[in-house]
């Protein structure tokens, strides 16, 4: 028998597109069933996989994570399935009560095929889709074929009819009859991924197309954030560290408001210091050739460029910069502090439709939201919750059930307070 | 009594001298030296140097001399005297604020440098023959070093030459003719330019079910890898694509990897290796003796073991007149006593190189 720990096997078409029909057939059994039952059976077997020791075991080894930063993940993604939080994302989408009605039933299969730079990105997709009404059928990525296996065991254990609903699978990628039987079937696929690869796999769509390609997040201290400078420096470190800054939601760069109680210069030591701190509890895996010579290119590349100074030590490279034009870093726990007069400025010096999320440290984020929000950003929250992101967060600014409903509204940017 | 040259010139000279088989340089003792030259002259770089402790008085061995960046040829300029030419290098996506510039006030010393490599490996048996570039023209690119280079070559070692990458790109249909006539009278051609060029050149063939035999002797340079291209093409497909639409044979086909930082390039070894004899020996890229790469660790910018892979550190001491020591973005290995390997640019570092001429013909 496949422990959660073990990698799936890998199958023929045949057996996934038997797979698939199953959990068409066990979806059409729950479609008279309140969502309220939905979003129990999901918030319980968070829980429960928030608890799985074996994958808390194997993990790190496929996701290239330290044991104790997986063991610092789990949990966080874990509470993204609240029970509450998703009872509200489901009345403030679908409607008043909506949780006592049964779910929509336009929508039949969901197809996701998840990308491999961040683990865990399962717990979402599988949730979200549930909570559409739908059969859901989960293509792993390369780093981590363990989690949503070990999510649909833990989903079995607490309502095996809903568990029934749900296909995990896991190829290395480029398999072709797999990705037929994935694709052409479902009436949504969300494609989450590398530009080469979602354009190899969009054309074989044969439903609606939702996508999530490469996107950049940054953090912003204003004069008042400055006033906790320790507490936000060590807010941002975490959000640097969390995931290795492998995913969409870790800053790639800090911009500081000048004329507060510390000197933007100053906070970039800070977090500097912070950064070699925090590596002693959450340890960096180690990088590989290529990462190390990014670490080098970007070091030597500051240290020859006026008006910059490198500040790096055993935590990672903060790169102190006063030109404010946003050039994100590459290596691992790397970025680049900049001075700004005003963060009115901010959303003028950001790149069109390349921003997903902006962690604040004091200012007004109520100030900053039209404009940010012209510029593609979904999601403004504190400094130290950036990769926290509730079930709520409208990825890509599209409305999470929405977009899986073919209804993702106007473009979306939500405040976290 | 001896006349004192420039350093450059006395440079040129000695390199010159080596070409014909004349007395080997010390490479040492001219790295020493040169240091001491762009130490004095080179403010940006004097400024770094002295900020880590390094200057003339403690440097004695060529290992020592502090390399530069290639990230610093994009924010200053790295002279040691007034340039008679700078040569940008090429770049798509991030605007000319990120093109790098090197600064060259010596170009005699940049044309002896590259003529005497080019001479050594790829016409190495001496032949002059009929030049077709798939670049710009140097009226078209002036501050191309690869088509300066070019131009150097279609002049001084060849019998003709001419430039086929026009505003619209590859000027498919007039290549194709002027290789079929030369084909046709079983002229020695040399066909060089970026790899992407030739991708195209074969695609266009290809189409067209055109398949050309080119004169004895005839061979391929080809430069820049994978920039650019517009589909994949590994080395052995280049070679294979050689053979079938030019028939041209692998081991006259010579990859060149030289960079707009540098004044001397490596090229492949078989056209040389089968001329001295040596066909069972691996491909690698060869320098001249002026030229030297370190496989270097990222972290200690220390040597790492022979063959394993590190970033690329190359000592030209035919940049003289700007920085010789230049740390690439490239990853690389040592292969025998006298190689190395590119394995490619780090992923994620800024797109750039020759192959990206294609993509914007109409620069410059």
């Amino acid at each position: 028998m496949t422990t959660p720990a073990q990698v799936p096997e890998i199958e023929t078409g045949a057996g996934l597109h038997a797979r698939i029909e199953a959990a068409a057939r066990a979806r059409s059994r729950l479609v008279n069933r309140p969502l309220t039952g939905t979003v129990a059976s999901l918030a319980a077997a968070a829980t429960a996989w928030r608890e799985d020791t074996e994958l808390a075991r194997a993990l790190p080894s496929v996701a290239r994570l330290d044991p104790t930063m997986v063991a610092a993940l789990l949990p966080l993604v874990a509470e993204a399935l609240d029970a509450d939080a998703m009872a509200a994302l489901v009345e403030s989408e679908l409607g008043t009560r909506a949780s006592a009605r049964p779910a929509p039933t336009e929508v039949a299969l969901v197809a996701h095929v998840l990308a491999s730079n961040v683990p865990a990105l399962a717990l979402p997709a599988i949730a979200l889709s549930c909570l559409t009404g739908a059969a859901v059928v989960v293509k792993s990525g390369r780093d981590d074929p363990l989690s949503a296996l070990a999510f649909q065991r833990a989903l079995a254990a607490v309502d095996p009819d809903l568990a029934a609903t749900v296909v995990t699978a896991y190829w290395p990628g480029g398999a072709p009859e797999l990705e037929e039987v994935l694709l052409a079937r479902a009436d949504v696929a969300v494609l989450t991924g590398g530009e080469p690869a979602l354009a190899a796999l969009a054309r074989r769509v044969g439903g609606r197309l939702v996508t999530h390609g490469p996107r950049l997040s940054l953090a912003a201290v204003g004069r008042d954030g400055l006033e906790e400078a320790d507490r936000v420096a060590h807010a941002i470190a975490i959000d640097v560290a969390l995931y290795e800054q492998r995913g969409c939601l870790s800053p790639r760069a800090v911009y500081v408001e000048s004329g507060g109680g510390l000197p933007p210069r100053d906070f970039a030591e800070r977090l500097a210091a912070t950064l070699d701190g925090l590596a002693e509890r959450l340890p960096l895996v180690s990088p590989s050739l290529e990462e190390r010579a990014l670490a080098r290119i970007l070091r030597d590349g500051s240290d020859w460029t006026p008006g910059t100074a490198v500040l790096s030590g055993r935590g990672g490279t903060v790169v102190y910069d006063e030109d404010p034009s946003f050039r994100p870093t590459l290596p691992p726990r790397s970025l680049r502090v900049h001075p700004i007069a005003s963060l009115t400025a901010l959303p003028g010096l950001l790149p069109a439709a390349q921003i997903e999320c902006v962690g604040l440290a004091g200012g007004d984020p109520r100030a900053l939201v039209p404009a940010l929000r012209e510029h593609g950003v979904s999601r403004l929250c504190p400094a130290g919750r950036m990769q926290r992101p509730p079930l709520t967060w409208p990825r890509g600014q599209h409305a999470p059930l929405g977009a899986l409903l073919g209804h993702p509204g106007l473009p979306r940017c939500t405040v976290e307070t | 009594m001896t006349t004192a040259l420039p350093l450059e010139a006395e440079l040129t000279a000695a390199i010159e001298v080596t070409a014909r088989g004349g007395p080997a340089l010390d490479f040492e003792a001219w790295a020493v030296r040169i240091f001491a030259h762009q130490f004095e002259r080179n403010a940006p770089y004097r400024t770094v140097c002295e900020r880590r402790g390094v200057t003339p008085s403690v440097v004695a061995r060529w290992e020592d001399v502090p390399p530069v960046p290639t990230a610093a040829f994009r924010q200053h300029e790295l002279t040691c005297g007034p340039p008679e030419a700078i040569f940008r290098t090429s770049g798509t996506t991030a605007g000319p604020a990120t093109r790098g510039a090197h600064l060259v006030p010596h170009l005699d010393l940049y044309r002896a440098s590259a003529l005497a490599a080019f001479r050594e490996f790829v016409l190495p048996d001496g032949v002059r023959p009929s030049s077709l570039f798939l670049l710009p023209s140097p009226a078209r690119r002036p501050e191309s070093s690869l088509v300066r280079m070019c131009a150097w070559v279609g002049e001084t070692l060849g019998s003709r030459h001419d430039w086929f990458l026009g505003e619209g790109g590859l000027e498919t249909e007039r290549l194709l003719q002027q290789l079929g006539e030369r084909a046709e009278r079983g002229e020695t051609v040399l066909l060089a330019g970026p790899t992407a060029a030739f991708a195209d050149l074969f695609d266009a063939c290809r189409a067209r079910r055109r398949t050309l035999r080119l004169g004895p002797g005839s061979r391929v340079m080809d430069t820049g890898g994978a920039k650019g291209l517009r589909r994949p093409l590994s080395r052995a497909g280049f070679l294979r694509e050689c053979w079938t639409h030019l028939g041209v044979a692998g081991y006259s086909c010579v990859n060149e990897y030289g960079m707009t930082e540098l004044c001397s390039q490596r090229y492949d070894s078989a056209l040389v290796d089968r001329f001295r004899g040596r066909n069972l020996a691996p491909r690698r890229l060869l320098a001249p003796p002026w030229l030297r790469t370190r496989v270097v660790d990222p972290d200690t910018l220390e040597l790492v073991p022979p063959g394993a892979t590190g970033l690329l550190c190359h000592h030209d001491l035919a940049n003289a007149g700007s920085v010789s020591v230049v740390l690439t973005e490239d990853l690389g290995r040592t292969v025998g006593d006298d190689g190395i390997e590119v394995m490619g640019r780090v992923a994620g570092a800024l797109p750039r190189g020759c192959g990206l001429l294609l993509a914007e013909p109409g620069s410059g």
